[in-house]
């Protein structure tokens, strides 16, 4: 059997991709292995900066609530997407594919309720939680 | 769809209602115990519905599902986990402050993903399934960001490592349906017969569905999440992963294999029987000098896909049934020693350290005794339903002839037995300060802690129930 595989020939450019892939990351790792830094000392896992010292760190939090939209917008987009489908194969789905449709849409539906009542839905700065939040700060430094 | 169909499809179309209702009451009106009784009664519900047999005979309710006794026994088998997984999780969440409603969905649908992958006969429901189920997984595993440092990390990794296996899998399935130009199993089944010799795309594409099949089971060489994983979920969903997510793929892969008749294939032999070995010695020795006591179990639950591995490939009129029954005790075991960790647990700590459970027999001695037998079951001590699943896994195993995995199956055993007793000598430490034990709670989970344990130690005495209903449905 193995003379078979061999054989077909056709199916080089598979092996030769398969063997790219594993010479790539053989590379990475090697490379990164001889290449990567070898001393401890105490400034080697410091930011360099023009000689300046740096303050803070890097890790800011970012407000989620962009990808929350960009999600919900692909999950939407999607979804229309499927219902266009089924829309153009209207007549050959007949009732079986109406009931599924409407089954789909339903699930939408509530999805639509749940993420509406959650709260998922407002997005923007909203200006009487940023105050609240400001004045339960200050409370705590008067403190 | 004729209204058998409706009725055979039950299981999963309450599942499917139950999360959409849920999502529904969580908009109206947020209670953790509305939506926990809910849940017990949909897991309920499903759990009767597979019980119930609908039609013995195998009804394909669509081109991709089939509903037999097979699945039928999975679907019920992943229920009553799923609904075990649900009682210990309403205890363990209560004094976290989170939002629980929605663990409760994705518990859900994590079990209806499994279920149909236990029923899926093609590629697309068996990608649907495992999909469902990874992505409910990825959510409940990183769950507790508020109260645990460690969730977002094993959340992350288990992201990550799974959408690169599922990559892997959707690629296998590419390349076989271009070589065979089939998407049901009995379609790739037929092509195969015919075909004279396999070509070097069937064989890759195989490899790489395999490869997907053993991140999920978290076989050796594919089992690096495992640990991570198991260690930073919560108790309760540590044991979903390590029953409903491994249930249903294994489910999946039996089935997938019987159809296509995998077996006739000398090099996917050699590639499962390399898995099984490695993940057998690898899972085991790996455990020895772990402190952790969740990361223990969950070494020791690769090692357990190797010994079910072994079952499978055995192949001969027992695989199906050997490696369903051991699944069977696999389920019952794991699920008493997560839901020890999880009683134990308080909402701030898990009890995951091994110093955590020492001398635990003179603080709660009911807890300790339970803990205990599920221990000796997951080592396979007579008397324990883990005792029976490895002796008809030897037994399937001697028939086929597979020398070489049943002396590293039994080798491993040895090694393995070594963590276990650690921790359980470690609970019965005597203890520095006798005074501080604690009148044991009679509480809900301690209930059904014991029901499960009796259940273990009955399937160890009288398997004989268990192994004529598991012939009956799967191999019959």
């Amino acid at each position: 059997m193995e003379e078979d595989m061999i054989q077909n020939e056709i199916y080089w450019p598979l092996v030769a991709y398969a063997g790219i892939v594993l010479l790539v990351i053989g590379a990475i790792v090697v490379l990164s292995y001889l290449l990567g830094e070898r001393h401890d000392d105490k400034a080697t896992g410091e930011v360099f900066e023009s000689g300046i010292l740096p303050t803070g760190s890097a890790r800011l939090q970012f407000s989620s609530h962009f990808y929350l939209i960009a999600m919900f917008f692909v999950i939407f987009d999607l979804e229309t997407a499927f219902i266009v489908a089924w829309a153009i194969g209207y007549e050959e789905a007949g009732w079986p594919g109406f009931i599924g449709a409407l089954i789909f849409v339903g699930i939408l539906l509530v999805v639509l309720v749940y993420e509406w009542s959650t709260g998922a839905l407002d997005y923007g700065p909203q200006g009487q939680k940023i105050i609240k939040a400001l004045q339960k700060r200050r409370k705590q430094q008067k403190i | 769809m004729s209204s058998e169909d409706f009725r055979s499809l039950l299981p999963l179309l309450i599942l499917a209602a139950a999360s959409i209702l849920l999502l529904v009451v969580i908009a109206v009106r947020r209670d953790h115990r509305l939506v926990y009784y809910l849940t017990v009664a949909a897991l309920a519900a499903a759990l009767a519905a597979s019980l119930i047999p609908v039609e013995y005979s195998p009804r394909t309710a669509s081109p991709l599902l089939v509903i037999d006794g097979f699945s039928l026994f999975y679907s019920a088998l992943l229920n009553a986990a799923g609904l075990i997984v649900v009682v210990l999780s309403y205890t363990y969440l209560r004094p976290l402050r989170e939002q629980m409603e929605e663990y409760y969905v994705l518990i859900l649908l994590a079990v209806l993903g499994s279920v149909i992958l236990a029923a899926s006969r093609h590629f697309a429901s068996f990608f649907l399934g495992l999909e469902l189920l990874s992505v409910s997984l990825y959510t409940l595993v990183g769950y507790m960001v508020r109260s645990r440092d460690r969730s977002m990390e094993a959340g992350l990794k288990y992201l990550i490592l799974a959408a690169a296996a599922a990559a892997f899998l959707l690629f296998g399935m590419a390349l076989v349906f271009y070589e065979a130009g089939q998407l049901g199993f009995s379609g790739i089944g037929k092509y195969l017969a015919e075909a004279e010799a396999l070509s070097l795309l069937i064989i890759t594409g195989f490899g790489l569905i395999i490869i997907g099949i053993g991140f999920k089971l978290a076989l050796a060489p594919f089992h690096m999440w495992a640990a991570d994983v198991y260690e930073g979920a919560p108790a309760p969903v540590s044991a979903l992963v390590a029953t409903v997510s491994k249930g249903g793929v294994v489910a999946v892969l039996l089935r997938f294999y019987s159809e296509v008749d995998g077996y006739q294939f000398p090099v996917l032999a050699l590639l499962f029987s390399i898995f099984a070995a490695a993940s057998m010695l690898g899972g085991n020795l790996l455990a020895l000098l772990q402190d952790n006591v969740k990361r223990i179990l969950g070494y020791s639950s690769i090692a357990h896909l190797g010994y079910l591995i072994v079952a499978f490939l055995s192949g001969g009129a027992m695989a199906a049934g050997a490696a369903t029954f051991y699944l069977v005790a696999y389920f019952i075991t794991i699920l008493v020693a997560f839901g020890v960790v999880a009683h134990l647990s308080s909402g701030e700590q898990e009890a995951e350290k091994l110093e955590d459970y020492r001398s635990l027999f003179w603080r709660r001695p009911g807890t300790a005794v339970v803990f205990t037998a599920a221990l000796l079951s997951l080592a396979g001590i007579p008397l324990t339903a883990g005792f029976i699943g490895k002796f008809y896994i030897a037994a399937a195993g001697a028939q086929e002839g597979l020398w070489v995995l049943l002396f590293i199956l039994a080798a491993s055993s040895v090694i393995g037995l070594y963590y276990y007793l650690r921790i359980i000598m470690a609970m019965f430490a005597s203890a520095k300060d006798p005074a501080q034990r604690i009148a044991p709670l009679f509480s809900g989970v301690g209930l059904l802690l014991v029901i499960l344990t009796v259940a273990l130690v009955w399937l160890g005495v009288f398997p004989q129930a268990m192994l004529d209903m598991i012939n009956e449905w799967v191999a019959g």
